[in-house]
């Protein structure tokens, strides 16, 4: 019995390990969907998503649905034709959710790093910072928006239409055919500011298949925003569960993945340094986190700050990679994202803006402790993360 | 916006002079961005005041609840006016079950001994320290710096509902036809122009009052900072809201067990006290005071203000 749970840790912590192979297929990658007979040709990759506790949100409901939410692996494929990408995600779930008028949807979201030259500076996986930007592509199970234009005419109720018979019947054609079918966006997003990108040729899709999602994204590799062509680089996957009434920062979400482009030269270190481990003294860290970091933060089952003090840290090492963390702790306004509990917690302000407009954290840095407690601390923060 | 209670007869001119202004269309028709609800009672959306939200005592912003739409909104409904005339059973097109004036006139107590009820009448408070902007966690709502008008830039919300959850207030709507926020905009474009919001020009009662609290001589600088006989609703609930009430100051006397009148109000104290707070009182004394003084044909500007001689001195948007 021992042994058996000795191999599942193994094969656990391998699976954690990898990193995703977008094989090299002939062809065109660059609008397939989940049902492409392309993606009979590569290999699932497990990645686990975490639930979302760093912000809460003000919704009392959703709190109370999320308060013990799981980890979910997710299973992600990649493809790409050398000039194209397409990345499959399944996700099981029982309940399938696309409409928003008596609840909320089912949706996913992946994301990259503006820049990546560097596996040890990336940005916020949550919602990036001023310094370093995300690109974002969301796809909701909606099953259509209506997108306001001037025309007032064709927005009104068709109960408030003085149309009958053939004329209502033509209006009706009309308003349908205005409406955007799906939810699909992609937004560039600083921290708090966000710029919807209507021009960016990618391409979602979703389906619900027998209890699970599968989801698709097809997009150039080379764009003005973001360049993906360098060998590897990172995507890191969210998902919403409308059922949980799941939705904005309330999510699953993973950390930074590395993505290797088969047949492309390059990103060795990118690879090897997004999911650095330490393996240092646990139960020190333990005793650090607890001496230095729980005053402020909170985290899972040590709830001696107040609630709104610091960023809940239950489930910091699921989504963020180890890199990030000694950077957090080490240099705590390399990533400030301004705009955060400014007005929510007057109490306790995260940030403050001087008059030249630099942003400092709240948070002292710990660059003073010696690099083995540190190792030893990251070590524990990075455990910290729910179970599946 | 300074509103006066007891003018207001709860003739909806308001809530449909803002809906055909604003929310006939796009997904908003659930929505009244203005409404007069009957209170006690309700109200809308279904108990919006127990529905959380809002800042508490320390600061902090407190959870709330997103109203359903089904439930606490109800989904406007609409009768087959032209199938009747082929022997069809008249009937709605959704089965109501609630709407913004579901429970009108209701109000309160045992009739006739002690039933009383009044109108408020409702927008956007347009806060000091709106909660919805708090919240939004995307920096999608914003408080204009040159009018104070809180807005909703709609090519940055994603709809994520937590402005909803936390206005206490539920003067936030979500459109689910465009899976974005929308709330009253307090007729930005006309305030712009010098002009007052439809809901105030159209108050068939005189109700409304729209000027600048900073604006010194401005009919709602007097009536909130000089007589302070306006105060805000729910003011407990720590946003800092923008909309003034003038409290219902005269109601009828209740009848005691053998149906003789008492010298005793139909409102309750209390509820008076839950809506405005303790203040209430010293503005009631005080409006009673003026109004004594003006019945004996001596001055009070005060009075003058509130009877409003000419409606357009009631608006002072445009200096």
């Amino acid at each position: 019995m021992r042994y058996m749970y000795i191999v599942v840790f193994l094969l656990f912590s391998l699976s954690l390990n990898a990193h995703i192979v977008a094989m090299r297929v002939p062809g065109n990658v660059s609008s397939i969907g989940p049902n492409s007979k392309a993606w009979l040709s590569s290999r699932y990759t497990d990645i686990v998503l975490y639930p979302q506790t760093s912000i809460k949100s003000s919704d009392k409901e959703a709190n109370e649905l999320n308060q013990n939410s799981f980890a979910k692996r997710v299973k992600v494929k990649a493809l790409s034709d050398g000039k194209n990408i397409s990345i499959l995600v399944k996700w099981a779930d029982k309940t399938e959710n696309n409409s928003s008028i008596n609840g909320y949807v089912d949706g996913f979201a992946i994301e990259f790093p503006l820049k990546f030259e560097d596996a040890t500076q990336l940005p916020f996986v949550i919602r990036g910072s001023k310094q370093r930007g995300i690109v974002l592509h969301v796809k909701k199970a909606l099953k259509e928006v209506y997108e306001l234009d001037s025309d007032i005419y064709y927005q009104i109720d068709k109960n408030n239409q003085n149309l009958f018979g053939k004329d209502l019947e033509e209006y009706e054609k009309e308003v349908e055919k205005r409406a955007i079918k799906g939810y699909e966006k992609v937004f560039m997003q600083w921290g708090m500011r966000v710029k919807e990108i209507k021009s960016f040729k990618s391409h979602m899709q979703m389906i619900y298949k027998n209890g699970y999602w599968l989801g698709t994204l097809s997009m150039p590799l080379k764009s003005s925003y973001v360049n993906l062509d360098k060998g590897a680089f990172a995507l890191a996957i969210s998902i919403w569960d409308g059922e949980k009434k799941s939705r904005g920062d309330l999510k699953l979400i993973s950390s930074w993945i590395g993505v290797k482009l088969d047949g492309s030269n390059g990103g060795e270190k990118f690879l090897k340094d997004i999911k650095i481990k330490l393996s240092g003294d646990i139960k020190n860290g333990e005793k650090l986190v607890l001496e230095n970091c729980a005053v402020c933060h909170r985290y899972k089952g040590v709830v001696m700050a107040p609630e709104f003090m610091a960023p809940n840290l239950s489930n910091i090492g699921g989504y963020s990679t180890t890199k990030y963390i000694e950077e957090s702790i080490l240099k705590p306004n390399a990533v400030v994202i301004k705009g955060y509990n400014k007005t929510a917690h007057k109490n306790f302000v995260w940030y403050n803006v001087d008059n030249n407009g630099k942003i400092t954290s709240t948070m002292p840095s710990y660059d003073w402790m010696s690099k083995k407690n540190i190792e030893d601390m990251v070590t524990f923060l990075k455990s910290l993360r729910g179970i599946e | 916006m300074v509103i006066d209670l007891n003018k207001c007869l709860g003739c909806q001119t308001c809530s449909i002079a803002c809906k055909t202004e604003w929310t006939n269309r796009s997904g908003r028709e659930y929505m009244y961005w203005n409404n007069v609800e009957t209170y006690p009672g309700k109200g809308y959306p279904k108990n919006w005041q127990k529905l959380g939200g809002g800042f508490s005592i320390a600061g902090d912003l407190k959870e709330g609840v997103v109203p359903s739409l089904k439930s606490d909104y109800g989904i406007p409904w609409d009768f087959n006016h032209d199938e009747i005339f082929s022997g069809a059973e008249f009937k709605p097109n959704v089965e109501p079950t609630w709407g913004a004036n579901w429970d009108e006139d209701e109000g309160g107590g045992d009739f006739p001994r002690d039933n009383y009820f009044f109108y408020i009448p409702r927008i956007c408070n347009h806060c000091t320290n709106p909660s919805c902007m708090s919240a939004c966690p995307r920096d999608a709502i914003f408080k204009r710096e040159e009018d104070g008008i809180v807005l909703v830039d709609l090519d940055i919300c994603n709809g994520c509902k937590e402005c909803v959850a936390s206005c206490p207030y539920k003067k936030i709507y979500f459109n689910p036809k465009i899976s974005k926020s929308e709330k009253c905009n307090m007729c930005f474009p006309l305030i712009e122009k010098g002009l007052p919001p439809v809901c105030a020009k159209q108050c068939s009662g005189r109700a409304r009052f729209v000027g600048f609290l900073d604006d010194l001589e401005s009919q709602v600088y007097k009536l909130v900072y000089r007589y302070k006989v306006a105060i805000p609703l729910r003011a407990d609930f720590g946003t800092k809201p923008n909309v003034y009430y003038i409290p219902p100051v005269d109601s009828p006397f209740k009848f005691d067990e053998n149906n003789k009148m008492t010298k005793e109000s139909r409102i309750p104290k209390d509820e008076l006290e839950k809506l405005f707070g303790k203040e209430v009182f010293e503005a009631i004394d005080k409006i009673k005071f003026e109004m004594k003084k003006r019945r004996e044909t001596r001055e009070s500007e005060l009075m003058d203000i509130l009877i409003s001689y000419r409606q357009s001195d009631m608006f002072e948007v445009g200096r």
